[in-house]
């Protein structure tokens, strides 16, 4: 195993007690903000989705109104992806330095969006827009439920800040760590990195709430199974991407790119074939039981958004298909 | 160690086969139990049914702001019956004409029913939902509003699991003494327009759904029941291809069509000839005297059609979207909408529509309520068919 991975993560045997405990609390922080994040992000499509139909329905001045209202929830999603990227910065710890710049960047933004929340949501209510700081839906006490979550934020944004400043003097954080990212492309794969993590964070949330709110009952079955799958793989190409590649030693990683590129192609092409027969079974499962997991498909009045979701692991596939056989021609 | 991938992929197998079993066994035909889809009501002229259409609520609405724009409404509603019918008069039932919910959650569902609920217990009404295409678009489970409706006191609503197309598909009988024991005066049946399909599974947009033929000889079947003579409202959510065909003729032809109210974007309807309803064309030799629906909030146009009166209600509440109907607009539909209804000043297409049922032979009045909040005073304006 130690072989296997080039980094102390907790999967190594001879870590000591302190640096296990960090690696496993940082693990846990990554996991804990990566589901916070999905169901935030869920809202925040929801909210943006009904903006977007008030829009599409030349309402604009209704999608003002309540994109102003819903202010807290779509400021919660980007309050809680600091969190992860907070965490993130831990778990990867390419360098003490950078690690402290980043993670000192990401919590003083969480630190901030808590702020604006907490602000935005008083000066909302004295000027009357929400008629109680418990007005009720989406949740029973919004707003007040975006304001205690921007505050939590804040207490946790500032005992990291403290930690940080008492690492920088005498090296608390022992966690797991890993070689820093090449220089080269960084943009491009910033902003991919970016949108895959987004539908992975659907792919998440469309698989949990698919169990409670898609109906299996009503004749829709082969597509509703198709939509968990491609929620599903949306997120687990992610997780095989983070949690396993990443951790792979250089050596190891040459020889896994393709063996992986050539499965998860595989999964990709199975599912997204599965999907295309599930809808020609189910023309009108889209509407029926597909667009409550989908809100930005139906927003939009189109058929096709499922195929973003579909396509990510598929593109993710075909890069890693294409540089698996591009080193293999270095060799 | 290495038996447990092969006990995870003969579990996930098994999920998958149970629920794909799930959707195997043969449903129950319709027309072996058309009696469970009736349920009835005492009938009396000036029968009151307000129509509430397209109240939208979701994650981004205020469910305080949005029910003290109903407390109003049904206060504006009691209080012009009183005046006009005298004081015994009431709403006697409420339908609700689909996308009552769209991207919301259980809390929404929850504090909805609880809502129509108290409403229905202070002035004395029950009330149908119908579903239209967005209340399949949340975050609760279609089971669980089915289930909310079906549980509430004052709810009239039943869904039952055989080979009939759609979810709310059931009859309100008015009766002599309210009980199935009785001669029927009225029938007001409640049909599930669907929600939307892909022509093929490539296309890029998505059709509107419409009334199936089945759903059609549904209720003709329950008319039979009920009575040949019999008249017959029927409300659902999505317009049929009658609107706009009623619409092409008035306004490029000019036929003498009777017709109302405003009309400032498409009925949103299939609009394939392909899928064109019979329900209206068959219906209309059964008795039926009018069909309402909702689905597109900037019309709310209505139309003569070979003695049935076809027409969209008012949309309810300022959730999602609906047209400021402005008086110096130069639109031209506007402008037609505008002299129709005879009113002078500005205001937001909103509000509710009323049909009072004055007799057993099928006469009814159908008003429209143009009903908006403002600071300075509501806005409400009643403006008769």
């Amino acid at each position: 195993m130690k072989k296997f991975f080039d980094r102390n993560n907790f999967v190594l045997a001879k870590q000591d007690g302190k640096q296990k405990k960090q690696s496993v609390i940082v693990m846990a922080a990554v996991i804990v903000f990566f589901i916070l994040s999905a169901f935030t992000f869920m809202n925040f499509l929801y909210c943006l989705s009904d903006c977007i139909g008030s829009i599409v329905c030349s309402s604009a001045d209704v999608a003002l109104r309540d994109a102003l209202r819903s202010c807290p929830i779509f400021l919660s999603f980007f309050l809680t992806l600091s969190g992860l990227m907070v965490a993130h910065t831990f778990y990867r710890n390419e360098s003490p330095v950078i690690l402290h710049k980043k993670a000192k960047k990401h919590t003083a933004i969480g630190i901030v969006l808590g702020a604006l929340i907490i602000v935005y949501v008083i000066v909302m209510r004295i000027a009357g827009k929400y008629l109680s700081l418990v007005e009720g839906a989406p949740s029973p006490i919004y707003p007040l439920d975006s304001v205690l979550y921007a505050l939590l934020f804040i207490v946790l944004g500032v005992l990291v800040m403290l930690f940080l400043k008492k690492d920088a003097a005498s090296q608390l954080f022992c966690g797991p760590s890993r070689a820093p990212l090449q220089k080269k492309g960084r943009g491009v794969r910033s902003v991919f990195r970016t949108f895959w993590l987004l539908i992975a964070l659907y792919g998440f949330c469309g698989f949990f709430y698919s169990f409670f709110i898609v109906d299996f009952s009503i004749g829709y079955v082969p597509y509703s199974i198709a939509m968990l799958l491609v929620s599903f793989v949306a997120c687990l190409t992610l997780a095989v991407w983070e949690l396993f590649y990443n951790n792979l030693t250089a050596e190891k990683r040459k020889e896994f790119t393709l063996p992986l590129a050539v499965i998860s192609l595989g999964v990709s092409v199975a599912v997204t074939v599965f999907y295309f027969l599930a809808l020609k079974g189910n023309l009108d499962g889209p509407s029926n039981v597909g667009f409550g997991l989908l809100p930005v498909a139906f927003s939009a009045s189109v058929n096709f958004a499922t195929l973003i979701v579909v396509i990510a692991p598929l593109i993710v596939s075909v890069t890693a298909l294409i540089r698996g056989l591009s080193r293999r021609k270095h060799k | 160690m290495k038996k447990k991938p092969f006990c995870f992929v003969s579990a996930v197998l098994a999920v998958i086969m149970i629920l794909s079993l799930a959707g195997c066994t043969a449903p129950k035909k319709y027309s072996e139990h058309l009696n469970d889809y009736v349920f009835t009501a005492r009938y009396h002229d000036n029968f009151n049914i307000l129509q509430l259409t397209d109240i939208h609520w979701n994650v981004n609405t205020s469910t305080k702001t949005s029910m003290n724009y109903l407390d109003k409404l049904f206060k504006e509603v009691s209080d012009h019956l009183a005046a006009t019918q005298g004081e015994g008069a009431k709403i006697d039932l409420v339908e609700l004409t689909g996308d009552m919910f769209m991207l919301a959650n259980s809390y929404h569902l929850n504090t909805f029913v609880d809502y129509f609920e108290q409403k229905a217990e202070e002035y004395g009404f029950i009330y149908a939902p119908i579903w239209g295409n967005h209340d399949r678009h949340s975050l609760y489970h279609p089971n669980e509003l089915a289930k909310r409706f079906k549980n509430a006191k004052h709810c009239v609503y039943f869904e039952p699991s055989d080979d009939l197309y759609g979810r709310s598909n059931y009859v309100i009988n008015l009766t002599e003494d309210g009980t199935k024991n009785s001669s029927v005066a009225w029938m007001i049946a409640n049909l599930d327009s669907g929600a939307a399909f892909s022509e093929t599974e490539l296309s890029v947009f998505r059709d509107y759904d419409y009334i199936r033929p089945e759903q059609t000889d549904w209720f003709i079947a329950e008319h039979a029941l009920a009575g040949e003579n019999v008249p017959a409202i029927a409300y659902y959510h999505i317009p049929q291809d009658e609107n706009e065909k009623a619409w092409k003729a008035v306004s490029e032809e000019g036929a003498d069509i009777r017709n109302k109210f405003f009309r400032l974007e498409e009925f949103a309807d299939n609009g394939n000839e392909k899928y064109a309803s019979d329900f209206i064309d068959r219906a209309k030799d059964h008795n039926l005297k009018a069909a309402f629906m909702g689905h597109a909030h900037n019309v709310d146009w209505t139309f003569e059609y070979e003695g049935v009166v076809i027409g969209l209600g008012v949309k309810t509440g300022p959730e999602l979207y609906f047209a400021h109907i402005d008086v110096e607009s130069d639109d031209e539909a506007m402008q037609a909408g505008l002299k129709s209804v005879g009113i002078t000043e500005n205001f937001d297409l909103i509000g509710a529509s009323l049909v009072t049922l004055t007799g057993r032979d099928g006469s009814f009045d159908l008003e429209h309520l143009y009903f908006n909040e403002r600071k300075d005073g509501d806005f409400a304006v009643w403006v008769k068919w």
